[in-house]
């Protein structure tokens, strides 16, 4: 046997691009967020029991525009294109300084765009402007951020040359023979040239394109049987002899699959999630615009009433889209960013974990985001389901600049204080958690808890005040921890000594050792791969 | 070996000693460029079909080889043939542009090794054969690597632009495309022999692991320990019907044992660990210094956490690398300087983390600190002698004492609740005997054995 092939390597993973440079603007939260980060107790007089309201009104890309703007606004536009400025009193809207700034920067020249014309854009500027105020999020989006009118007619071109079952029209699923041969390099075009079969491994379970049950490998394994299946006419035999890669399309028994992502026209801002067990339909799809409607809408609703099993749907529903339509960008980032958050606070694990696994890929593209703070989660969470597999690749993973990053470092201090059973640093690092990380600290906080309490009764004779007990283990107050201590069956633990209330630990013995043990053992996540 | 008369005969040969390893060279591509280019253009694809099953039947039909597993040997070298094109034109660099050739190796050697699946399925190769499989199941995956290299260092541009076509947009996995396809045909290797139900001596059973240990290598490569531990339970599974694991050849129990070690190691069950590791380090050839090696580099860091020990000198006097890795770690433990451990833990730690084994070297910080501890008492010696009794140690140490000591090497300042922890860590892992009193801040020591196994 070659023994030098003997050995397995561990080849070390290359920094993700894109994550490093992103150190800069997570450390620190210039923008304001969707989200306030979450302060855990800062002391024991704050009450444990209420967490706090964490989604303010702030906006995501910049300055927000609630409330709705000032009589000043209501100004005439001088500087609008007529076409649009014809459109307001007709309809007797306000419109909001943003919006102006947004028709504004359509038309600087610097910004326009020498293949669409004036009509073009300003059709679309209507119809944009439009549709925010029939769905009522006009003052709410973000127009500094929104594609400008020429972009988004770029795209639509740029769509329109896909294969004609991808187009967003109602019916693309109709039978479309797609025999032209055109149609597989128009799609090469829009993505790449690379051969379109998946490979066998991507169908995991862990897969996207399972989940949405979308697969190119499946629609050409259909394919194959087929072709098996019909009659090929003369010229389908010819090509299919000489151009291996032009895999016919010609199929009569039942519509192709669309070839290539779909591209939503569905209006509606909210819609509940379905799991796809066909190929999605364009107007059940929304469109990019629209999902930025929704994504405010959802924060706003989120606010209002938190309702979690609404807007998880709404989320998953909104992910779906995204997904199906190949979308992946800034965008994307952000609404798998915000429905971790929200998820991460309602300790809904399964649901964070599937959003974390997502961003984690979504960065490693290259797309800006809070890398570093979800990077800490990732530890934390790691941390709490006892990973150690993935703990060490999150590790391998990580690069210099991104071990001094705040939240990772914490993080990664976590980790080592457990490593080495330092109890006391821990839960001076709990006290310390930047951003959303309590949340998941609380998960595991208990089971330290139990760990440092079976420490604390074997290595401390007679007796501690309860006091420290709970200053060592944090608890909000005296309360709490002999709280904890008789939810553990310990409640012949404690004594009144002159005032003073003692924790027995000589009398402990091994009464925690059963309780810690269960808690260690006890880490069963939903949807945890 | 031309492709014509030399060939045949040397398959007949092996075939009329039912020699594997022999017939395995057949099948090598480890051969002289030279060699290489006198099987290509001994033949042509028009006609290589029909010269091989003339050639073969001519030459083995003798030795009872049916008509049927014949034509597997055609398909079997006819696949060969191709590859040596491949391979031949990787060797004379005048790969395709755009087309990086390793993959067409890959492709190619992929085919060979599928039909020669084909041949134990539908042709009845027999058992004595699998070397061939071992030789080019191996090369598969030496084959997919170089693919996967040749890739990525040709563009990166073209990378990124494959992985946006694709939902399942996880960057990585394009990144090992040929060796999580390899993954994938090795395993088919592995099912052909483990689901052999032959009598046991012309079992194909006996190739389970030589193929298990291709696998897992690939696995481990990828990153992918959960599929290692798939394999060793479709193993567990199968135990009964297997022959006794010391009746394989040694080089496969080694490789096996090693592999189970350091999945054991990973996930921290670092008895069982240590127990296939040092059935690895017993069953190796003397002379594999490199296997030798990659043993130490998780026994090591095992015995530290399993018997507070470290390696003597002696030990890693053949492995500078080894003395490299641990020895500065081992020097600081020793000396109980807990600044100094910590340090030489930062400086090793891409390393320590590449090899997956920081989180247990991390550990060693215990020992460092009940050797810290140990000295501190030491430090104050005997309480006044009674006369003829034993000299009894001063064992009621003030916490302030210890905080003095953890503070010396980093001069930071460390207060005494975070002390009181470290030092109820010890008493609970049993590094140290004694209890703490809160009441009068000091720490009662064993009078007899306060720190186990040193002597003090």
């Amino acid at each position: 046997m070659n023994t030098s092939s003997m050995m397995p390597t561990w080849p070390a993973a290359p920094p993700a691009p894109g994550t490093q440079p992103s150190n800069g603007y997570t450390a620190s939260y210039p923008a304001p967020t969707a989200f306030t980060t979450v302060q855990v107790r800062q002391s024991f007089g704050q009450s444990y029991s209420t967490p706090p309201p964490s989604y303010p009104v702030a906006h995501p890309y910049g300055p927000s525009h609630f409330p709705p703007p000032s009589p000043a606004n209501l100004a005439p536009i001088v500087n609008s294109p007529p076409a649009v400025v014809e459109e307001q009193p007709k309809k007797k809207i306000d419109w909001p300084e943003s919006v102006r700034r947004y028709v504004q920067r359509s038309f600087i020249p610097a910004n326009l765009d020498a293949s669409v014309s004036r009509e073009e854009m300003e059709g679309k500027l209507k119809e944009t402007i439009t549709q925010a105020n029939e769905n009522g999020v006009m003052y709410t989006l973000n127009w500094d951020t929104m594609p400008l009118p020429q972009h988004m007619i770029r795209e639509e071109r740029a769509r329109a040359m896909l294969p004609l079952a991808s187009r967003p029209r109602p019916q693309v699923t109709a039978a479309v023979s797609n025999t032209n041969p055109v149609s597989k390099k128009r799609k090469s075009w829009d993505l790449t040239d690379a051969p379109s079969a998946a490979p066998p491994w991507r169908n995991g379970p862990g897969s996207l394109e399972d989940r949405v049950t979308f697969s190119p490998d499946k629609t050409h394994a259909g394919d194959e049987l087929g072709k098996r299946g019909t009659k090929l006419n003369r010229l389908e035999k010819r090509q299919k002899r000489f151009e291996n890669e032009y895999k016919s399309m010609a199929r009569e028994d039942s519509p192709p699959p669309p070839d290539g992502p779909v591209v939503g026209t569905c209006q509606a801002l909210e819609k509940p999630y379905f799991r796809l067990t066909a190929a999605p339909k364009a107007d059940k799809v929304r469109p990019p615009y629209i999902l930025r409607q929704t994504l405010e809408l959802l924060k706003k609703k989120w606010k209002k009433d938190q309702n979690y099993t609404y807007i998880c749907d709404q989320f998953k529903s909104a992910r779906q889209d995204l997904t199906v339509q190949r979308i992946r960008d800034e965008f994307t980032v952000e609404v798998y960013e915000i429905h971790a958050r929200i998820a991460l606070e309602k300790g809904d694990l399964g649901e964070y974990n599937q959003c974390q696994t997502q961003l984690k890929a979504l960065y490693k593209l290259g797309l800006k985001g809070k890398a570093n703070e979800f990077q800490a989660y990732r530890i934390l969470y790691f941390i709490h389901t006892a990973n150690r597999t993935e703990l060490n690749n999150a590790l391998a993973d990580l690069t210099a600049a991104e071990k001094k990053d705040t939240a990772i470092k914490h993080a990664l201090d976590v980790r080592s204080a457990l490593a080495l059973g330092n109890y006391h640093r821990f839960f001076q690092l709990y006290n310390e958690t930047p951003n959303m990380g309590a949340y998941l600290m609380d998960m595991f906080v208990g089971r330290e808890r139990l760990a440092a309490l079976c420490n604390i009764c074997r290595a401390y004779k007679q007796a501690v005040p309860l006091r420290f007990v709970t200053e060592e283990l944090y608890f909000e107050s005296d309360v709490e921890a002999a709280q904890f201590i008789i939810d553990h069956e310990g409640q012949d633990l404690l004594q009144d000594d002159n005032g003073t209330i003692m924790f027995l630990t000589a009398k402990a013995g091994q009464r925690f050792e059963g309780a810690r043990a269960a808690a260690f053992s006890r880490v069963d996540i939903k949807g945890q791969i | 070996m031309e492709f014509g008369a030399p060939l045949f005969h040397e398959f007949a040969e092996a075939y009329s000693h039912q020699s594997g390893p022999r017939l395995s060279l057949t099948l090598s591509p480890e051969i002289p460029t030279e060699k290489l280019r006198k099987i290509w253009k001994s033949q042509n694809a028009h006609d290589i079909k029909g010269a091989l099953k003339r050639g073969l039947r001519a030459n083995a039909a003798a030795f009872g080889v049916s008509n049927e597993e014949m034509q597997g040997w055609v398909e079997v070298y006819t696949a060969y043939w191709k590859a040596t094109g491949e391979i031949l034109a990787v060797r004379e660099a005048r790969g395709d542009n755009g087309q990086s050739s390793w993959t067409n190796v890959y492709q190619a050697w992929r085919q060979l090794l599928n039909d020669l699946i084909r041949g134990y399925q539908n042709f009845g190769f027999e058992a004595w054969t699998i070397p061939c499989l071992y030789v080019v199941s191996k090369h598969l995956r030496l084959f997919a690597i170089m693919a996967d290299e040749e890739r990525s260092s040709n563009s990166g541009l073209d990378d990124s632009a494959a992985v946006t076509l694709l939902d399942d947009f996880d960057p990585d996995s394009h990144k090992h495309q040929k060796q999580e396809d390899c993954a994938g045909v090795l395993s088919k290797v592995f099912s052909i022999c483990q689901s052999d139900r032959a009598p046991l001596e012309e079992s194909r059973k006996w190739g389970t692991y030589y193929i298990i240990n291709l696998l897992l290598k690939t696995y481990f490569r990828l990153n992918a320990v959960a599929l290692s531990k798939n394999i060793l339970r479709s193993l567990i599974a199968a135990r009964k019907d297997m022959p006794d694991f010391s009746k394989f050849p040694k080089s496969h129990q080694v490789t096996f044992k090693y592999h189970e070690g350091v999945l054991d190691f990973l996930e921290e069950n670092y008895a069982a660990a240590e127990k296939h590791l040092t059935e690895a380090w017993n069953l190796c050839h003397k002379d594999s210094v490199r296997n030798k090696e990659l043993i130490l580099t998780y026994l090591v860091p095992c015995h530290l956490i399993t018997t507070h020990t470290l390696p003597t000198e002696k030990l890693l006097a053949p492995f500078p690398r080894l003395q490299k890795l641990f020895l500065p770690l081992c020097r600081c433990i020793k000396k109980g300087d807990l600044h100094a451990f910590d340090l030489a833990l930062q400086e090793g730690e891409d390393e320590f983390v590449r090899r997956r084994i920081y989180l247990t070297l991390e550990r060693g910080r215990d020992i460092a600190l009940r050797n810290l501890l140990r000295k501190v008492l030491i430090a104050r010696g005997f309480e006044a002698a009674k006369e003829g009794e034993k000299p009894v140690r001063r064992s009621r140490v003030p916490v302030a004492e210890f905080a003095a000591a953890i503070s010396l090497g980093s001069q930071e300042k460390i207060d005494n609740d975070e002390v009181e922890c470290l030092l109820a860590n010890m008493i609970y892992k049993g590094l140290m005997k004694g209890y703490i009193s809160r009441m009068h801040g000091i720490v009662v020591l064993s009078k007899t054995g306060a720190f186990p196994g040193t002597g003090v």
